[in-house]
């Protein structure tokens, strides 16, 4: 099934609101501008398809449901939650523009540079636009605390999507997992449901990060064996991970580690278009109204930075908008 | 033009293409070798390139999957002028020689390379005293073009340098080059000039040592008939020579690490930033890449021979490094770290540049203790050891009039060629606009190209040293598992079969099994 072969891109070069990321808060942003009368509005995503992170959780037996819907009053897997947003998507006139990468963003000029198999590279301007490229996880390095070897098998958690989602292969059977917030958990629970058995966390903190009620929640799938407190992780293996050292006495074997959460929001686009980032954190600088340093430019959904559920960011992304709105007026 | 030499894997269940693979030596004829180089570092593989342009039948081998693999992959990427060598030492004489080769040997090799230039700044008034004795000792290297600056100038050159630094050594003609490209470069010409290639050779045994043709034998059983053998081991130099009860040296790793600032900080210096020596070390050096990033490093921490936490970094090594660095550039500290890595410098306790023709036997040449600057010395050592044969262990050379000198057109140009601002070649070819590694911006195409290149390569990591697929500063959050998708797909190796460096770094752990049916 490749959607690439009905991808078809308008010959367009400007568009009243181009938003970069279709995953929630793209598409709240999108759906609440189209909802208003606002045309052309240009929604731009590097995949094959909308949906973002949650349309990479597939729903199959055992899935876990990770993300909560508000409307549904449940928690669902994340391709029943891209679902809902596809629907209100579907019922409006925006024009989604998939496989194409925004490589580059011209601040001063509000103009972007997309790069796609249909199109080549072509420059794409706007009255406003809306950054919600989200967020990824901090790596190895990022982190500071992992040191040690560079083996292979050391993912992040988004790879067990890759894997187990996107390609029904499991590539371990003895994780450690680094990080402890929801996203640890969640990628515990997944590891569990799909034979690998329990995994071991690790975190720098003593208490992990994620709260009671997560926690009990995903007990109900795994129960990761916990170690806080740790000073330095260092990953022990030439060819492939065989264990992580924790302290000076202390060595855990492992097959595989997952380096989950801590995440890191998407800002390099607007750090190197000339829009105001700060560093080392790389936040956006956000005004009063959603406003970025340049005028007409705005953010969305988890590129602001943080940890926010989809939920959270398919709201914000509509929040957005209103402010998107009086900067059209 | 020559026959063009193979290359064959001997890698024992992969699921590689027939043709790459090493069954019986007979695929590469039955004649024996003029030379067989052991060790396709960037040493063995521009010693390769140099014989290729003679009538010689040439083999180089090494135990891993990728050329360049073992310290040549993991250094600070600088070509060095050799102003700070120790005056009238072989070292100093090849390097300074090479540092002038190089803008030619980089064009014709087609490895992107920049004359940054460096500044060395020093911050107290000590420091300052000891400027002018380096200065002397530059010219005594022949490195004529250095100029001490004051502190007025060194600020304006490099505005982001410490507000302390009270003078400085301008050396022009201090380079950056791409040390990925460069073992690739050469090895590629040697084939190109008939050369073979075999990886995933470990040599652990000789036979037949006082004759002619004497018999290296390899792990699986192999056995490589060759007249000369040149020892370009690096650290694996130490066991090879035991084989031939070579001459006593010792060897060790001195580990080096590194950090890698993300691609905007690039402009925060435009030259290398050394610090002055103190008589431990030569400290942490700012370098900017040619990739586009900064590195601060390396530190020298020695450990013994075989050491698996050679290539290993430590929070200690990462901390102390950003505290040096900051030193020199004091905005270093807030600039955000993409990655961190640890190379293995080989430090020989008898001296740097050891070369011992006719070494336990005739026939045999030992090169060891290449440590800290033979990415740069590389040619010229190759040169040098070309003519050693000649002379020591009577290698006939005549020139090969076929040979070429140059990388073929036909070959793979490498990362920074950047089909997508050819609208011509996308429009034949849109795997071009397919972007896989969304921050290095690589498409499928190129790695397709890449993979279809003159060495073939088969590994994750020699894919990423010629692509720069996942080096960037997601280091592969987004596209890992479509990189490996892609090799699966292209080279039919099932997925369970991708590795990240040959055999025993599979990707996926041998216990899976398929799940949800
Ligand atoms: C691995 C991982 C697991 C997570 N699991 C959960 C979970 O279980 N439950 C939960 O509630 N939250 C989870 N989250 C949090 C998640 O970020 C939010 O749920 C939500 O998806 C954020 O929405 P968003 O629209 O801000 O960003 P995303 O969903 O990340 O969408 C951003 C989109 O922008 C596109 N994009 C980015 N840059 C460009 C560019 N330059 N050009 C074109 N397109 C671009 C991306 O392809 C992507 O589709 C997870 C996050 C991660 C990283
Ligand atoms: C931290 C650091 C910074 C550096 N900075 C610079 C710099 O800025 N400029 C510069 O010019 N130089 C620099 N260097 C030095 C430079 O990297 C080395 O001098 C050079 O890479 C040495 O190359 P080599 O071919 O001798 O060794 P290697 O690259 O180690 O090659 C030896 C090869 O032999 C193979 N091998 C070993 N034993 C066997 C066996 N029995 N059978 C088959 N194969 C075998 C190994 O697999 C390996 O690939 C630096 C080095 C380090 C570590």
């Amino acid at each position: 099934m490749d959607k690439r072969t009905n991808l078809n891109l308008s010959g367009r070069k400007h568009a009243r609101v181009i938003i970069v990321g279709a995953g929630p808060a793209g598409i709240g942003a999108a759906v609440a501008l189209a909802r208003k009368g606002v045309r052309p509005v240009v929604l731009i995503d590097r995949v094959s398809n909308v949906g973002g992170i949650p349309a990479l959780c597939k729903k199959k037996p055992g899935a876990v449901p990770t993300f909560v819907s508000w409307l549904h009053g449940r928690a669902l897997v994340g391709e029943q939650f891209v679902a809902g947003l596809e629907a209100r998507l579907a019922k409006t006139d925006v024009e989604v523009w998939l496989d194409s990468l925004v490589v580059e963003i011209h601040a001063a000029e509000r103009r972007l540079t997309v790069v796609s198999r249909a199109k080549g590279k072509m420059d794409l301007s706007a009255d406003a636009v809306v950054l919600a490229c989200g967020s990824r996880e901090r790596s190895v390095a990022e982190r500071g605390w992992l040191t040690g070897s560079r083996p292979a098998r050391v993912f992040f958690t988004k790879h067990l999507f890759d894997f187990i989602d996107a390609n029904d292969i499991l590539p371990m059977s003895r994780a450690i997992i680094v990080g402890s917030d929801s996203l640890a958990y969640s990628a515990a629970a997944k590891l569990s449901v799909s034979g690998a058995g329990q995994s071991i966390m690790l975190d720098r903190r003593r208490r992990p990060e994620c709260n009671v009620f997560q926690r009990l929640y995903f007990k109900f799938w795994s129960r990761p064996k916990w170690h806080g407190s740790i000073q330095e992780v260092q990953v022990k293996g030439l060819g492939v991970v065989e264990g992580v050292k924790i302290s000076e006495k202390k060595v855990l074997t492992c097959d595989s580690i997952v380096v989950c959460g801590d995440l890191l929001p998407n800002t390099e686009l607007a750090l190197l278009g000339g829009l105001e980032v700060r560093l080392p954190s790389r936040l956006l600088e956000i005004n009063s109204g959603n406003r970025l340093s340049s005028p007409g430019w705005f953010a969305a959904g988890n590129i602001r930075g943080g940890f926010h559920g989809a939920q959270w960011c398919y709201l914000n992304g509509r929040k957005v908008a209103r402010s998107v709105l009086k900067h059209l007026a | 033009m020559p026959m063009q030499g193979k290359i064959l894997y001997d890698w024992p269940n992969a699921k590689i293409e027939e043709s790459l693979i090493l069954y019986a030596l007979d695929q590469l004829g039955t004649e024996p070798y003029d030379v067989t180089i052991v060790g396709a570092g960037v040493v063995g593989c521009a010693i390769a390139y140099n014989l290729s342009q003679y009538q010689l039948r040439v083999l180089l081998v090494d135990k891993r999957y990728d050329v360049g693999e073992g310290t040549s992959k993991g250094n600070s990427a600088i070509i060095a002028t050799g102003f700070d060598a120790t005056p009238g030492s072989l070292e100093s004489q090849l390097v300074t020689q090479a540092s002038r080769k190089w803008p030619e040997l980089a064009h014709k090799l087609k490895i992107p390379f920049e004359q940054s230039g460096a500044l060395l700044l020093a911050i107290d008034d000590e420091q300052e005293g000891k400027l002018e004795k380096i200065h002397e000792e530059a010219l005594a290297n022949g490195v004529d073009d250095v100029r001490l600056v004051d502190a007025a100038e060194a600020k304006r050159l490099e505005p982001n340098a410490s507000s302390k630094v009270r003078g400085g050594l301008l050396i022009p003609r201090e380079s950056i080059a791409d040390p990925f490209t460069t073992p690739v470069a050469y090895a590629e010409v040697a084939m190109a000039n008939g050369v073979d290639i075999l990886l995933g050779v470990h040599i652990v045994g000789l036979q037949k040592c006082k004759s002619t043709v004497k018999n290296l034998v390899t792990e699986s059983g192999h056995r490589i008939a060759t007249r000369l053998i040149v020892n370009a081991a690096g650290l694996g130099g130490r066991d090879l020579a035991d084989l031939y009860h070579g001459a006593p040296f010792d060897i060790n790793p001195r580990r080096g690490q590194f950090l890698i600032f993300d691609k905007s900080c690039h402009s925060i210096v435009r030259r290398i930033l050394v610090p002055l020596p103190t008589a431990e070390t030569k400290g942490v050096l700012v370098i900017p890449t040619i990739f586009g990033n900064l590195l601060a490093g390396p530190t020298a921490e020695d450990l013994p021979l075989g050491s698996p936490e050679a290539t290993s970094t430590t929070a200690e090594g990462l901390r102390w490094m950003l505290s040096n660095a900051s030193g020199l550039c004091p905005c270093l500290l807030k600039q955000p770290v993409i990655g961190t890595y640890a190379g293995e410098r080989c430090n020989c306790k008898q001296g740097s540049y050891l070369i011992r023709y006719n070494d336990g036997y005739p026939g045999i040449l030992t090169i060891a203790g290449i440590r800290s600057t033979g990415f740069t010395s590389s040619i010229t050592l190759a040169e040098y050891v070309t003519e050693g044969l000649g002379e020591q262990c009577d290698l006939s050379l005549d020139r090969d009039p076929d040979a070429v000198d140059s990388r073929p057109d036909s070959c793979w140009p490498g990362w920074w060629r950047k089909p997508i601002d050819d609208a011509e070649l996308v429009k034949k070819n849109p795997d071009y606009a397919d972007m896989v590694c969304f921050c290095e911006q690589i498409s499928r195409g190129e790695i397709i190209d890449a993979l279809d290149s003159m060495l073939k390569p088969r590994t994750l990591d020699a894919l990423k040293r010629r692509t720069r697929v996942g080096m960037g500063r997601c280091q592969g959050f987004e596209c890992r598992i479509r990189v490996a998708k892609i090799v699966s797909e292209h080279c039919d190796i099932p997925l369970d079969n991708i590795t990240q460096k040959g055999p025993g770094s599979e990707l996926v752990a041998p216990a899976h099994e398929a799940i949800y049916g």
